[in-house]
């Protein structure tokens, strides 16, 4: 038995077999023959046949990933699928071919060159050659017979090992037959963490070069709460994960002193509605409604969004459904919303930005649709959030657009209500003006992933800095700490519906801070639930005393490991 | 023929606004090529122009919002690719058109 350490990022453990999923730098082509040797015509056919299985890959790669992740994460492959028909490509490959190339060799130079020439660029133009890279590892698989590891066909029971994969990569796992994951790089707020979480794969990322030494074959055992990948596991080891599964907990759950705290799931799609009411979910803290706007040639109409937040009311009766407005812009695209090309995207326009410019028209249907379905009798009730808050007239005038909406509907004799409103607090700007926001507001939700992007100035996606990536670093528990006290100080209620709130290790920590409600993948409910029955208020409050305390992360850390 | 046409779409012809261009030049029987308006003289035989039909060509550009496009087109239905062609760069949201190559079986 070997333990190997990384970090956990889906706290569910799995055990099979293991399988690397190997990227194209292991795709080595065979020495180059004598060009006289070559048979371009067979050469041809060859490409031609490898271009053929590659689309049909795609195509299924798209319908899968549309299926089960949603149309966002699908869309990549239809740009895979324009690059693999450029009639540029096609004739220089073909034109090298005819020189007595072999077809992968010809396929190898051209994509290299088109790949180099875009990762000179810069912003989008980069991800363009990714885009490249992924159709080249198609076709070379094809024509170098590289035994492909078709992720969406895996065996049940793999383990699936990467050094890297992708959040396409990702949304292709068919979660009913991979066991687990495992991946030498990334960090557990990458979306190809976030995407293994709602797909309930349980996943260790950041393992490093040490899991090179894993081969193919081995029995292996990846334990998402620890953080462990366990090659060839003991028996007591083995015997841990049946006890493991934690059981649903469908009340409402209180601490073992009674203070209430709702556990909630945060929800992006229609088929996780179902999955959050089955763990257990107090109802949906973030319902985020990008996936109604995805992939479409133009926006969905107010009955469209009406029936769709119906349809989570639905689904929780007795509970709330906080819906966030549309939240797009920084990493997040919507073609037909032609949003704008920044050199700086999570520094310009997104969330309320856009709803309050560019996009008013468009945040007044969705309203009109909040409110509408607020008066609806179908199920729980409703709260309306506004993301990515900086300044106190963003939120006087979403107010306003609420209040005008309403006399609008009102004199066009429609039912409606004003539901709950909040903001998202994911800026230092909007921390440091909890108090203000507060008052006008009847609750805040702080949004940690972005949160500490913001207070610790980095990029969530860039692994060389994912130190820095930590919301226990003491500067964001502080930013944390400010918001749930002038919350309290304005009586309004603050939730979390950042990764940080699905963390069972940081329940007590939470709880201290003065969280009330916590809302997380689905898929860490039923344990966040179980930890919150054995946290004791003082005691919490103590333990988020001394994190405020400490100045360094290593120093959180510590204190918490006691 | 050709036009030239101040390119309306914020996102300029990146993503989607460039698979849409592909798709258009595509649909018509005439060559359709586009470069920048100002790479016309004395950038080499092709006077900075690149096949309109070819993503990777179109991306490579990195035209941006509010740059001006040299759009030329040849062949029996030339007019009505340059009217389209030109329809799409100077729409600022495109809407309806729906439709992918038929490929949903």
């Amino acid at each position: 038995m070997r333990t190997l350490a990384g970090v956990g990022s889906t706290p569910l453990t799995g055990i099979g077999t293991a399988r690397w999923y190997d990227s194209a730098e292991d795709l080595s082509l065979p020495d180059e023959p004598d060009p006289e040797a070559v048979d371009p015509a067979a050469e041809r056919e060859r490409f031609a046949d490898a271009r053929t299985t590659a689309r049909e890959a795609i195509r299924l790669a798209r319908d899968r990933a549309a299926d089960r992740v949603g149309e966002e994460e699908a869309t990549v492959f239809d740009a895979h699928e324009a690059f693999l028909d450029d009639p540029g490509l096609i004739d220089d490959i073909e034109a090298a071919i005819d020189e007595g190339t072999p077809a992968e060799r010809a396929v190898d130079d051209r994509f290299g060159d088109a790949i180099v020439q875009f990762e000179g660029m810069e912003g989008r133009m980069a991800e363009r050659a990714d885009d490249l890279r992924d159709v080249r590892d198609r076709l070379l698989r094809v024509l170098l017979d590289v035994d492909t590891v078709d992720l969406s066909t895996l065996p049940p029971g793999t383990v699936l090992l990467a050094e890297r994969l992708t959040p396409s990569d990702t949304a292709s796992l068919d979660p009913d037959a991979v066991a687990g994951i495992a991946t030498a790089t990334g960090g557990r707020t990458s979306h190809a963490a976030i995407i293994a979480r709602s797909l309930s794969i349980p996943a260790v990322v950041g393992v490093g070069d040490a899991l090179r030494a894993v081969s193919d074959g081995e029995t292996v055992l990846v334990d998402g709460e620890a953080g462990e990948l366990v090659v060839d596991p003991d028996e007591t080891r083995r015997a841990a994960i049946d006890d493991e599964e934690t059981e649903v907990v469908r009340d409402r759950v209180t601490t073992a002193d009674g203070r209430a705290v709702e556990v909630a799931a945060n929800v992006g799609s229609e088929p996780e509605l179902a999955p959050a009411s089955d763990r257990g979910a107090d109802g949906i803290g973030l319902f985020r409604t990008e996936f109604l706007f995805l992939d479409r040639e133009s926006q969905p109409d107010e009955d469209e969004q009406y029936e769709a937040v119906t349809a989570a009311l639905e689904r929780f009766p007795d509970d709330r459904v906080v819906v966030r407005t549309l939240d797009v812009g920084g990493d997040k695209d919507v073609p037909y919303l032609d949003l704008p090309t920044e050199t700086n995207p999570f520094l310009g326009r997104r969330g309320i930005r856009l709803s309050l410019g560019e996009h008013a028209d468009l945040f007044e249907t969705q309203l009109r649709a909040l409110l509408r379905a607020a008066a609806s009798d179908v199920g729980g009730d409703l709260a309306v959030m506004f993301p990515m808050v900086t300044r106190i007239k963003e939120v006087t005038d979403a107010v306003a657009t609420v209040e005008s909406v309403a006399t609008d509907l009102e004199a066009e004799g429609v039912d409606h209500a004003i539901p709950e409103l909040g903001a998202m607090i994911e800026t230092p700007a909007a921390a440091s003006m909890a108090d203000a926001l507060g008052d006008r507001l009847d609750f805040l939700s702080i949004g940690t992933n972005d949160l500490t992007q913001y207070v610790m100035a980095v990029d969530r996606e860039n692994d060389a800095l994912s130190e820095y990536h930590d919301p226990l670093h003491p500067a964001v528990l502080r930013t944390i700490h400010r918001t749930t006290t002038a919350a309290a100080d304005a009586d309004a209620w603050v939730g979390m519906c950042g990764e940080m709130a699905g963390d069972p290790a940081l329940t007590e920590l939470l709880v201290g801070l003065g969280l009330d409600e916590l809302s997380m993948s689905a898929v860490t409910v039923p344990a966040v639930k179980k930890r919150v029955r054995e946290v004791d208020v003082n005691e919490a409050r103590e333990l988020a005393d001394a994190a405020l305390a400490c100045e360094t992360r290593a120093e959180v850390r510590e204190l918490l490991e006691e | 023929m050709e036009r030239t046409v101040m390119v309306v779409p914020e996102a300029g012809l990146h993503a989607r606004p460039a698979s849409k261009l592909v798709q258009t030049a595509n649909r018509f029987d005439a060559e359709v090529s586009i470069g920048r308006a100002d790479d016309g003289a004395g950038s080499g035989a092709d006077n900075g122009l690149v096949p309109a039909n070819s993503m990777l060509s179109v991306t490579g550009l990195n035209v941006a919002h509010g740059e001006s496009v040299r759009v030329v087109a040849d062949g029996p239905e030339a007019a009505d690719a340059l009217d389209a062609i030109a329809d799409l760069l100077t729409t600022p949201v495109e809407e309806g058109e729906a439709e992918d190559g038929g490929d949903d079986e």
